[in-house]
This record gives C-alpha cells, structure tokens and sequence, in this order.
C-alpha cells in the first residue's frame, strides 16, 4: 500500500516540497505571516505569468475588433459547431489575428495550486514547532483548516465568487453569450467544492482572480490598442507615416515579404471578399454591410 | 492502456478545465487532441504529442487547425 501511495503521490511530492520551502522562506526570512506567506507566493507566480497575461490581453483586445465578423461566421455555421471551429480558425488565419486563448499559462498554475493544496494540508498534519499563527485578517482563525470551519470561511467563499466572477469577465476569450453566462454560474456551483479545501487555498484563488482584475484594468488604461497586426499586411495601400507608428504590434507577424513598399496600386491579398473592412485608417470603408 | 490518458484527460476538464474560462487557440482544443493523439498512437506516444502541443499553445503561437497526424 505505501508502495502505491509512494508511486502516485511521487510527482506530487517534490512539489509540495517546494512550496514548503518557498513558503517557510517567505514566512521565516521575510517575516510574513504565514498567510501573508501564501498571498506572497501568489503574487511571485502572477508575477512570472505576467509577459503571458499581457500578451494575451493585447491580443483579446485585437481579437475584438474583428467580433462583427467572427460573430457573423458563428450564425452561419450556428448548427455545426466542428465547422464553426473550423471556420474561425481559418478567418484568424486568413487576418493574421493570434487568438487570445491558450492552455499554457493556464495550466502552469495547476502544479502551483497542487503543491499548495498538499503543503497546507500537511500543516494541518504536521503543524511547524512552536507557537504558529495561521489566522488571516483576524477573521479567518486557521488557512490551513477547511474553509467552512469558521464564519469568516464563508466571508472569503463569497469574496471568492465576486472575485472568480470580475476574473471571467476580464479573461474569458468567447465572445458566446451562453457560454459567457456558464462561465459566471461555474463558480458558483465551484463554492461547494473549494469549501472543503484548506482556507489558504481560497485565499489562493481568491488573490489571484484579484491580481487578473487589476493587471486587466492597468493594461486596459494604460496600454493603447495595439493595431490589428493586418496593418502590416496592407502597408503598401497605407501612406508610410502610418507605418511607423505602428512598431508596437510586438511579434508573431513580422515577415511580410508581399508588403513591397514600390507598389503603386493594392498588393494582391491572400484571401477571398472582403478587404475594404480591413483598411482601418479610412472610416467610410472600415465597415462592411 | 489509452483509457487511461482519455479518463485523465476528462477528470482535467471537469475539474481544472471547467474552473478557467478560456478556448483554446488550436483545433481540435489541446484536451480533445491529448484525446486524439492517445487513441491513435498509445499512451506513450500520444502524452509526448500532447505535452509538444501544450508548448506551443502559448500566447506567441498562431494556433489554428491543427489536428493529430
């Protein structure tokens, strides 16, 4: 039986042994409290994923300018959702969009809530030596006992949905409204499960849904919409003033062998109808009917 | 064997999967290509193409159509 255990719990383990040690770093040379600890080592891992998150919000925000036209391609192929995939994918393609979703950053916490979950519950089981405080705020007496063991539980289980809720709003890639509307109900269905995980793992979840809402509000304000990356594909038609002030499109659309700038008249575009919408610099054409 | 890799894959969507909010950039999705890729090369194979695919679904890649091959 301990061979068993030993053989499933064998990735766990170096894992939880790491967050241990970041935590007891945070906790014994930093001087935090413990929960303090776990919101700390929360914001170090936000802090890794922060080059992802910017990126993906610059890219949602691009990927809005095309919602008329994705979501005309969505009431088209209404019935048949593979060849509504399949269509989406292809008019990204086709407009050089990079779509805004992707699983990496989003699984790179699943080791981080992981190892938390089996550290604090082994804090429970094996508390450190001497007198430690586990409380948070004063109304949270223990992180590592279950969530719904004090009233102040149940505080953090609401601010945990709030939190979970403003999160979606900001990250959720789909432009769907029923599945927008899932995406709001699931954490509400989620509280009966987190409320038998250890507080501290709410207070987890609840820091960084906080840090999603705010790193989303700061780039909203302080960032500029980045120009579609097609802007590059149509510089032969755009005057080259345009051209320079549109470096801050980042990477992923670099190459552009067909943009000769000696063209005198429209480059040949790769894809089929529609071109006029694409030329965003003119108002009159920006819009197609 | 491959059962194996589809139940791990399940029990990742409705628990991890269903918490976050995002559609994957590629298509099939990265869960139904693990899928995929496990049916149709065993287990071994099928995880390596799968954790490749989970590389490169990262905020610097294209995405796109891109099933198992």
């Amino acid at each position: 039986m301990t061979h068993l255990s030993l053989l499933v719990f064998s990735p766990i383990t170096p894992l939880e042994h790491t967050a241990r040690h970041v935590l007891n770093w945070l906790h014994y040379s930093v001087g935090l409290p413990w929960a303090w600890s776990i919101v700390a080592l929360t914001l170090i891992v936000r802090m890794i994923l922060v080059p992802l998150t910017v990126r993906q919000i610059h890219s949602m925000q691009n990927l809005q300018r095309f919602a008329p036209q994705m979501k005309e391609i969505q009431k088209k192929y209404k019935s048949d959702k593979q060849k509504q995939n399949e269509e989406l994918m292809k008019f990204y393609r086709e407009n050089n969009i990079n779509p805004a979703a992707s699983c990496l950053p989003m699984l790179f916490q699943l080791p981080v809530f992981i190892a938390l979950y089996y550290s604090l519950k082994s804090f429970a089981k094996h508390p450190p030596p001497g007198h430690q405080d586990f409380s948070f705020l004063h109304f949270i007496p223990s992180i590592a006992a279950h969530t719904t063991t004090h009233w102040g539980g149940y505080v953090l289980l609401v601010v945990y949905v709030a939190s979970q809720m403003a999160s979606t709003l900001f990250m959720s890639a789909t432009a769907d409204k029923t599945q927008r509307a899932l995406f709001m109900i699931m954490p509400v269905v989620f509280v009966f499960i987190i409320a038998r995980f250890p507080a501290g793992l709410v207070l987890y979840w609840v820091t960084t849904n906080l840090w999603t809402v705010g790193q989303g509000l700061i780039t909203r304000r302080l960032m500029p919409k980045t120009p579609p990356p097609d802007l590059f594909k149509r510089s032969s038609r755009t005057p080259p003033k345009s051209d320079t002030d549109t470096d801050s499109g980042g990477g992923g659309n670099g190459s552009q062998p067909d943009a000769a700038p000696s063209t005198p008249k429209p480059a040949a575009p790769r894809s089929g109808g529609g071109q006029p919408r694409r030329v965003r610099r003119k108002k009159g054409t920006a819009r197609r009917r | 064997m491959y059962r194996a890799g589809v139940a791990a894959v399940w029990f990742y969507r409705v628990t991890w999967g269903a918490l976050f909010p995002t559609t994957c950039k590629y298509h099939p999705s990265c869960s139904q290509y693990a899928i995929d890729a496990v049916r149709q090369k065993g287990l071994l194979r099928g995880s390596v193409l799968a954790g490749w695919r989970l590389l490169r679904c990262n905020p610097w890649s294209k995405g796109g159509f891109d099933p198992v091959r």
